[in-house]
């Protein structure tokens, strides 16, 4: 037994190194091939598998189903647009306000807006402000015992909250057009080509510290106390834990996570509009993960990854018919393969490796207890001796 | 084999007198929208005490435990665990100062191995940072594997929960519940689905767990609790109905009426000359319809005025027949010399009821040693027990 479960424990490893490897290769080598246009496409779609990350981590180990990303990721985006807009402001103006701000009659800087100038606040608030919101959202919610189905719909009622009031403000943050039209960053202008290829280098690094992030927080007690909460919640309190706490942790480092990853994007793009808290956006990341597989945290870069890149060839082709696609592939995937690519690379990888290889089935592996039985040894041994003699 | 009980819960808060009680549950109603789960229950419970609760579907007892927990709180009254009222502490609270439920069907980590499941109930540092990043604990890698061999789970130690099959995870529930180290367990039917055999062996491992925990059992089986029993509380419609030995619960008139659903038209003292008769043609193992035969004829004829009211008599004796008890109580309960005298008669008649003409066939082994324990237990003088015996043999041999 013990050597039969060192065999398989090596070869999940195996799997998910050598996925993590062909990725991390493949991160690596798209500068070097891409054109700048589809370098920049991959760019974001990277800064996208920081989402899935953290979907992945509330959703697949600790199964609450959030449905309102995208106000996490808006949120990461304003933080650094704001930086942007400020910073573009030329130091002899009259004054000192982003450009939009002249159309609307606004005189004076909103207050909120003056922290902005700074650049280690920006980098602090990217992060900070989803957690802080994530945080404060989810200890109303999880110490209300709000579960399951009607946490999901919560957090759909939240992005539609978020989404109608940053559509309405348009003094404050130039509502429905968002932030745009980004100057200088860093000495740099943002929208040329090298900068751009900076951006992509530094989203495989954030991807790559939140991937080990994630892989810390899952791999100790903390990640097996998630899969217990999703589980056996009630369980769990019986047991002497308050999963209340948990719970809010777990969901501000996945929102401080999306705002990393909307920053990231924002920069890519361009852009940050209230566009991205659409409810249909924060459903896609949740079908990127469901797509690569819930749990596996690979699987969520993976799916995001594929997901992303079948939607931008499909609209690029035949513009109409990526959302049926979308459906398609969701339904598929949730009937075809529940556990995700990863996952059933994962149960059904090595069978498929050893059916490829040609050395036959893997050799049944009975219920321990039969296998130690002493009457069965006795008995496996007097056949054992009689085959032989 | 069983870790110590004596865990860091009660260190901090206290070490219990011994005359204290550990659980004081005082005139608590529970009321869901005006329906009386629980109605001025009062119960109470010594350290190291094992108590098993039975009671008619609805009569309350998983209300009982919810309200123990802190799941549901009382609408009146008050629960007092070592000392300390109970209300308003959510459960993890209430778990932390040392109490532990098990539930009705098993509740483990499906998606953790039994090793894991083990480690989450063991580990002391129950809050979000000091599970973040505090490594394994000593205390954890030593209690762990002594629980798996406790509930003989050790070879499958790194196999998911959800592999387990259904006994082995209530074996596993009862070991978590263990390695939370607390004072007091809460146990909901565990023998539930369970073989013969595996009940059994729940049976002897809950008795190695009161040794140093107190224990409150719920559970429907009644061979299984004659077998951990010492003292028993029949709850119905939500209040204690009686509280005492198994004997005497099953001989309890009330009792009886609450599970058969009618009151038992024999005396009390009609009763206990069943359940002697009972005990004797039980003593083999089982009830041979023979000699179920004479017991009941005899029997509804020794109680019945009428022929009609003895055969209605017949069919409610039949039921009561059915349990088991034990000789040496139901003797002990017995009055004065007529009854005895009957009881002698009747248990002979029984005895040798397969076979009447020959008056040693059918008395097996077992049958013998019973009936000269009878004897010796009734106290007869011999002659009165040779002028019995006799009365039967030429009756029989009419």
């Amino acid at each position: 037994m013990a050597v039969a479960k060192q065999k398989k424990g090596l070869f999940s490893f195996d799997l998910e190194t050598g996925l993590a490897i062909a990725l991390l290769i493949l991160m690596l080598v798209a500068p070097l091939i891409l054109t700048d246009f589809r370098l920049n496409l991959m760019g974001r779609f990277l800064a996208l598998a920081i989402v899935a990350l953290g979907i992945d981590l509330i959703w697949g180990y600790t199964g609450l189903l959030s449905l309102g990303h995208g106000v996490f990721f808006t949120l990461g985006g304003y933080a650094l647009g704001m930086h942007l807009k400020l910073i573009q402001i030329p130091p002899d103006a009259a004054v000192k306000l982003p450009e939009f701000m002249g159309l609307y009659g606004v005189t004076e800087l909103p207050w909120f807006w003056q922290p902005f100038f700074s650049l280690p606040f920006t980098f602090i608030a990217i992060m900070a402000i989803p957690a802080i919101a994530g945080g404060i959202l989810g200890y109303l919610v999880f110490r209300n015992r709000i579960r399951g189905v009607y946490f999901s719909i919560l957090t759909q009622a939240a992005t539609i909250v978020f989404f109608n009031f940053f559509n309405g403000q348009q003094k404050l943050i130039n509502g429905t057009n968002g932030l745009t039209n980004f100057g200088e960053f860093l000495g740099a202008q943002v929208t040329q080509a090298g900068p751009q290829r900076v951006a992509y280098g530094v989203t495989v690094v954030l991807l790559i510290v939140a991937y080990g992030l994630c892989r810390l927080l899952v791999a100790g007690r903390f990640g097996r106390l998630l899969i217990a909460i999703r589980d056996d919640e009630a369980r769990l309190r019986f047991t002497g834990y308050d999963p209340t706490g948990f719970k809010v942790l777990v969901f501000a480092v996945s929102a401080a996570l999306a705002g990393v990853a909307g920053a990231l994007f924002t920069i890519q793009s361009g852009i940050v509009s209230p566009k991205s808290m659409d409810i249909a956006f924060s459903i896609e990341m949740v079908i990127w993960v469901a797509v690569g597989g819930r749990g596996t945290l690979l699987g969520a870069i993976i799916g995001a990854l594929l997901v992303n890149y079948a939607k931008s060839l499909l609209s690029e082709q035949l513009p109409e018919v990526w959302l049926f696609f979308q459906g398609a592939l969701f339904l598929g995937v949730v009937m075809a393969l529940p556990a995700g690519l990863v996952g059933t690379l994962k149960t059904e990888g090595m069978m498929l490796l050893r059916r490829l290889r040609g050395q036959g089935p893997i050799p049944l592996m009975t219920y321990p207890k039969i296998a130690q039985d002493p009457d069965i040894v006795a008995e496996r041994e007097a056949l054992e001796r009689e085959d032989e003699a | 084999m069983i870790p110590a009980s004596a865990s860091s819960v009660a260190d901090s808060s206290g070490a219990i007198a011994p005359s204290e009680k550990i659980l004081e549950i005082d005139q608590v109603t529970v009321s869901f929208d005006g329906f009386l789960a629980l109605n001025n229950l009062n119960f109470s419970l010594a350290p190291g005490e094992l108590r098993v609760i039975i009671g008619p579907n609805g009569a309350g007892k998983t209300t009982f435990l919810d309200t123990i927990t802190g799941k549901v709180q009382p609408t009146q009254g008050t629960v007092r665990f070592k000392g300390r009222n109970l209300r308003g502490l959510p459960e993890h609270k209430i778990s932390r100062m040392g109490i532990g439920r098990k539930f009705q069907t098993p509740r483990v980590y499906l998606n953790l191995t039994v090793r894991e499941n083990l480690e989450l109930s063991c580990f002391p540092h129950k809050g979000v940072f000091s599970s973040l990043f505090s490594p394994r604990t000593p205390a954890e890698r030593r209690t762990v594997p002594a629980l798996l061999e406790t509930v003989g789970l050790t070879s499958r130690a790194e196999l998911p929960a959800a592999l387990l099959s259904h006994g082995e995870k209530q074996r596993l529930e009862i070991g978590m519940l263990v390695a939370q180290s607390p004072d007091l367990l809460l146990v909901d039917e565990p023998a539930a689905g369970l073989t013969d055999e595996e009940t059994y062996a729940l049976g002897e491992l809950l008795q190695s767990l009161a040794d140093s925990h107190a224990l409150v059992v719920i559970e429907h089986d009644m061979e299984f609790v004659r077998q951990i029993a010492r003292q028993v509380t029949v709850l119905h419609q939500g209040s204690v109905l009686f509280e005492g030995s198994m004997d005497d619960v099953q001989s309890d008139p009330r009792v009886i009426e609450v599970y058969l659903g009618n009151a038992p038209s024999i005396t009390e003292e009609q009763m206990r000359v069943l359940r002697v008769v009972a005990a004797v043609a039980w003593c083999d193992g089982s009830l041979a319809p023979a000699e179920e035969a004479i017991a009941l004829e005899r029997l509804s004829g020794l109680f019945a005025t009428d022929s009609l009211q003895k055969d209605e008599l017949k069919g409610e004796l039949r039921d009561y027949l059915m349990t088991h008890v034990s000789l040496e109580s139901a003797i002990a309960a017995l009055g004065d010399r007529d009854l005895r005298e009957q009881v002698l008669a009747l248990s002979y008649e029984v005895v040798r009821a397969s076979d009447p003409r020959d008056r040693d066939a059918s008395i097996n082994e077992r049958e013998a040693y019973t009936y000269g324990q009878l004897i010796e237990l009734l106290g007869l003088p011999p002659e009165v027990v040779q002028r019995i015996e006799g009365e039967v043999d030429a009756r029989l041999m009419k």
